[in-house]
């Protein structure tokens, strides 16, 4: 095993300034909130990095605010904390049942807000060590190989999913990602930060070289809103989404308003589906409208050789996840 | 819940009662020693060098980089230690055959060129530390000529497919031919003839790993001329000969101490390619060697279930007489054969016109070999979905079909006892069969869908030789020596159990000595379900030799000791011996995202006179969730275009966490035979034959689809709905 050294930063603006000089003096650097998945990239070699930014350090970041209509919620803030903050789970219950579903309960209880929206795709070429897009080749070997857990929305040339439960939440509450780099901070909307493999196949969201996420702003979350992240897993624990889907609605009555749908694990990029988002708009939720909307779900859909299974899969999760939201 | 129906036993004093494991209080305060906790002065560690590409000749390998890295003090290669590794690559995959081994045409060795798997060993390291090992390795500069690879068995056999080895894919039998295994009963034609009926469908099974907690380690000290092997194996007595004769050692010149060990489930029988490449690193450095793998070079550097291609043809009568079966099959082997290959389950029925024909075969993927039951979970999975589909196609209740056709005892085939139709008549009574099973299967509305399925099995209970050494003071404290160690059935227990029952005193007045070649006599070792039934019956005559003395001489007394031994040969009389089950399994299909609960298992099973009900109930229990797992959710996926495994490891291979692990009812059936050490049979192995049978079953009576490739995962499900 190579050398490591570790850097103690006490702020955000000091990790990414110790991040540039590290990298100026030829290092690699990598930020670390937990670090679980870190470190098995580091032990796997896909991840080359021998400078380790701890951001352990940090006191910032660490809590979950609300004004009373919005919420700020801190980049270092852990899965499980997200998971069990009362005014998560009231206000936005989708946010606190994705944080809930992800890993194992040792993994939650480490792993950071920030860490799991940014954390690098589980594609089995990818952290097998392929030479792919992700580690800065120039092919996607799941599209001629074994492609079973990839993407049905969005693909193209890199056909990974998106591995975060959170993301999805967060961009179905209009979440403002908030970012941190050697020059300063900046605030960046759900479609800024995330980045199509189109756009760039190599990264999966604009944080630029030395630039960190340090927490989301929900700008405000109305009393009738109502929201939930359905999951469909291959086993019961210590696994990734095969499709999740995080959907909030203003519910007036039984109708809903404002719908948001918002995909995990079928697209590279958290997806939305605004087909399924417009046919929702005030139509009242029920099995007949839930059944539809999952079959709306998955028209733009483009299964590969060995993922067609996603579609079906797909559909009974956004039928399962709108009729959740019926009142009563 | 669980259950002991005891036939006619008497009850006795130690056996048959719920009794701790004799070293769990080591084992959960972690003072218990296991192979990675020894630390000897000077100790180096090691570290393999392993192959990058699943097929590749070896033109040149340089190690002066790694040789000049300060710390590492040997570097061995395929070039300066050619040790052949016996049990690495066997004709026909008999393990236990010395001059099988001898004649063996496709040797292995500890280090390979041509390399012919991903992971296939090529060098090693030992170093002062852990890391400096790992540096060296990288440091170690080889050049490859990559050569043409073959994944899939069947396509390994066509006549353009690259060559494992120059005479092709087919593996040679024991005697060195290259040709299928074949099992030729009756007339399979005139069988298919007389048959109404005639079905025919392919099936497949995926590569399972063993997955135990502790990965592959070695400790190696030489002495000398002789060498002290600190190793976890599952069979002490077998590994410390394997090893001798790899090394060119008399079998005197080597200790093999296995005191507590991480599970095996058959990943750790005889000697591994880790004791002979610790051996060879620390005599060449004149140091101990402590040699571990990672779970990755576990994954695919040791070995795991064969995956199978099974073709069957089976012919039936209206009324659902079987009157023809008929069985095509082909294992991938990977390229060394470490077992038979085999693929078990037609054996369990009693149609009189069988045909097997099964071809072992060579291909560039992780070496198969030994998993708990190696022959039989993917062929019960065969031949039991084979026959549940052929029962409902007919009309008929699958239980009603087994009994009719399930094999029996005949005049030419006696059994030693037979029980089938009891353990069968119990599971359907307990677990309510006709309420649960679908008449009409798929019948559920609404795409929740509930169904039952069964199956059942006979494996065999043999007897066979160990040894054991029984010793009183006179204190009248007993000491029994038996060379076992524990891999998680409890087995050092059983032993302790069985002599103070045979002794006539409490369990605690007997203290085990276990797991140390030079302190233990022969015993056959933790592989095959075999240790309750012969070191066990060891144990037995030699509590009865030693009371003999007792009653000749009288109790020791001062310094005196009684020393009572045996090495029995016994026989079951011509009569085959067999232990049975049964497992019945409910569970629901959610066929909107393919996925399968188990509602209800219930397993009963007739294993004799059960020694540690505890253990024994745990051993079914965990078969079980490993049959499970193999059934729903493992396999190594391999990418067709490189050769390489994409799933390795716990998180990829989708083992069973314990959220998904249903409620296991297990009864047992206790009968004595009149054979066995007080009339116990096998456990271990047997809950795993079963339970993939019992659950594709029963996800085929949900769905109304047959599900032909295992693991039966949610793609699959949601394929055959679409």
């Amino acid at each position: 095993m190579k050398t490591l050294t570790n850097v103690n930063v006490t702020s955000f603006g000091e990790a990414a300034s110790a991040s540039r000089t590290a990298r100026q003096q030829g290092s690699v650097p990598a930020f670390s909130g937990g670090g679980s998945d870190l470190l098995q990239q580091l032990k796997d070699g896909t991840d080359n990095a021998d400078v380790i930014v701890n951001l352990r350090s940090v006191a910032d970041g660490r809590t979950i605010q609300s004004d009373g209509s919005g919420f700020a919620i801190g980049g270092l803030v852990t899965l499980t904390e997200l998971a069990e903050d009362p005014s998560v789970m009231t206000g936005m219950s989708a946010i606190a049942q994705a944080a809930a579903s992800v890993g194992t309960p040792q993994i939650r209880n480490v792993g950071t807000l920030a860490g799991n929206v940014t954390q690098r795709p589980w594609c089995w070429y990818y952290r097998n060590g392929f030479n792919c897009f992700k580690a800065g080749g120039d092919e996607c070997f799941s599209l001629n190989g074994e492609n079973g857990q990839h993407a049905i929305f969005g693909g193209g040339p890199s056909f990974i999913v998106h591995p975060s439960d959170v993301a999805p939440a967060l961009v179905a509450f209009d979440a403002i990602f908030q970012v941190t780099g050697p020059t300063g901070s900046r605030e960046v909307s759900a479609e800024e930060f995330f980045v199509l493999p189109a756009t760039d196949p190599s990264r999966e969201n604009s944080l630029n070289e030395d630039e960190l996420l340090t927490g989301v702003r929900i700008p405000s979350v109305s009393a009738n809103t109502v929201s939930t992240y359905y999951k469909v897993m291959d086993r019961e624990a210590w696994t990734h989404a095969e499709v999740g889907v995080a959907t909030v609605i203003q519910r007036d009555g039984n109708a809903a308003q404002n719908a948001k749908v918002v995909l995990a694990g079928v697209a590279p990029i958290p997806w939305r589906v605004r087909a399924v988002e417009d046919f929702l708009a005030g139509k009242q939720i029920n099995a007949a409208v839930a059944r539809e909307a999952g079959e709306i779900g998955i028209e733009d859909a483009l299964p590969l050789s060995k993922n067609a299974h996603k579609l079906p899969m797909t559909s009974a999760a956004i039928e399962a996840a709108v009729l959740s939201l019926a009142a009563g | 819940m669980s259950e002991f129906t005891r036939q006619g036993l008497e009850p006795l004093s130690t056996i048959g009662n719920d009794t701790p494991r004799i070293d769990a209080i080591e084992r959960v305060t972690g003072q218990a020693k296991y192979t990675r906790d020894w630390k000897l002065p000077g100790m180096l560690f090691g570290k393999v060098l392993r192959s990058p590409h699943p097929h590749a000749r070896l033109v040149s390998i340089d190690t002066s980089q790694a040789e000049a890295l300060p710390g590492v003090q040997a570097v061995i290669t395929y070039e300066n230690a050619q040790v052949v590794w016996g049990a690495g690559s066997v004709n026909g995959g008999r393990q236990y055959n010395d001059p099988t081994k001898a004649a063996t045409i496709h040797r292995r060795y500890i280090f390979n060129n041509p390399v012919r798997f991903v992971g296939d060993s090529i060098a090693a390291v030992a170093a002062t530390d852990r890391h400096t090992a790992e540096e060296a390795v990288s440091l170690i500069k080889v050049e490859y000529e990559e050569l043409p690879f073959v994944l899939e068995p069947e396509e390994a056999l066509q006549a353009d497919a690259p060559k494992v080895y120059p005479e092709g894919n087919l593996c040679p039998d024991f005697r060195g031919e290259f040709a299928p295994m074949v099992s030729d009963i009756g007339d399979v034609e005139a069988g298919f003839s007389d048959a109404d009926h005639i079905f025919e469908e392919r099936y497949d099974t995926g590569f399972i790993h063993n997955a135990q907690m502790e990965p592959r380690c070695s400790l190696a000290h030489w002495q000398g001329d002789k060498l002290v092997l600190y190793t976890p194996s599952q069979g002490i007595s077998n590994c410390r000969h394997d090893t001798a004769r790899d090394l060119g050692l008399e079998d005197h010149q080597v200790q093999v101490i296995a005191q507590y060990m991480g599970g095996g489930f058959g990943n750790k029988n005889q000697n591994q390619d880790a004791d002979l490449i610790a051996a060879t690193l620390s005599r060449r450095a004149g140091v101990p060697v402590m040699l571990e793998y990672s779970r990755r070079e576990d994954w695919l550097g040791v070995h795991g279930r064969w995956p199978t291609v099974q073709h069957y043809k089976i012919g039936v009568k209206d009324d659902g007489e079987v009157t023809a079966m008929q069985m095509v099959g082909y294992s991938g082997m990977g390229p060394y054969r470490k077992n038979s290959g085999g693929i078990s389950g037609m054996d369990a029925y009693g149609c009189p016109n069988r045909y097997r024909e099964i071809s072992p075969v060579y291909t560039n993927r992780t070496t198969s070999g030994n998993f708990r039951a190696p022959s039989e979970p993917h062929g019960f999975f065969g031949i039991e979905n084979m026959m549940d589909d052929v029962a409902y196609k007919l009309g008929i209740d699958p239980v009603e079909f087994t009994l009719k056709n399930m094999r029996r005892p005949t005049e030419e085939r006696p059994f030693t006892n037979y029980s089938l139709d009891e353990v069968i008549s119990d599971g359907v009574e307990r677990f309510n069969w006709q309420a649960r099973r679908k008449v009409v299967p798929g019948s559920d509305d609404g795409p929740i869908k509930r169904g039952a399925g069964f199956s059942f099995m006979m494996f065999r209970a043999g007897v066979g030789t160990s040894s054991a050494i029984v010793r009183v003071n006179s204190d009248q404290e007993y000491t029994l020596y038996v060379g076992v160690t524990d891999i998680g059935p409890g087995a050092k227990t059983t032993m302790g159990m069985i002599a103070a029952e045979a002794l006539g005193t409490p369990l605690s007045n007997v203290e085990v000595v276990w797991g140390d070649t030079d302190r233990c006599p022969y015993s056959v070792g933790e592989s095959g379900s075999r240790t309750t039934i012969m070191t066990g019956l060891a144990v037995v005559e030699a509590a009865e030799e030693l009371k003999r003395q007792i009653a000749d001489k009288g109790m020791p007394s001062g310094n005196d000791v009684l020393i009572g031994s045996a090495t029995p040969t016994p026989t079951t009389d011509g009569k085959t011996r067999q232990c049975f089950g049964a497992h019945f399994v409910e569970v629901e299909v959610d066929t909107r995202v393919g996925s399968t609960k188990i509602l209800k298992y219930t397993a009963v099973h007739e294993s004799g006179r059960i020694i540690n009900p505890t253990t024994a109930r745990d051993q079914i229990r965990g078969a079980t969730i490993q049959g499970i797992g193999q059934a729903i959710h493992e396999d190594l996926l391999y990418d067709p275009r490189s050769g390489q495994p994409l799933t390795p490891g716990y998180y990829r291979a989708r083992h069973l966490t314990h959220k998904d692990i249903p409620d296991i009812d297990v009864h047992f059936i206790e009968v004595d035979d009149g054979y066995g050490p007080f009339g116990a049979k096998t456990a271990g192995e047997s809950g795993i034959i079963l339970a993939p049978a019992a659950i594709g079953n029963a996800v085929a009576n949900a769905i109304g689809r047959r599900m032909k490739s295992m693991p039966i995962t949610r793609d699959k499900i949601l394929g055959a709905m679409a």
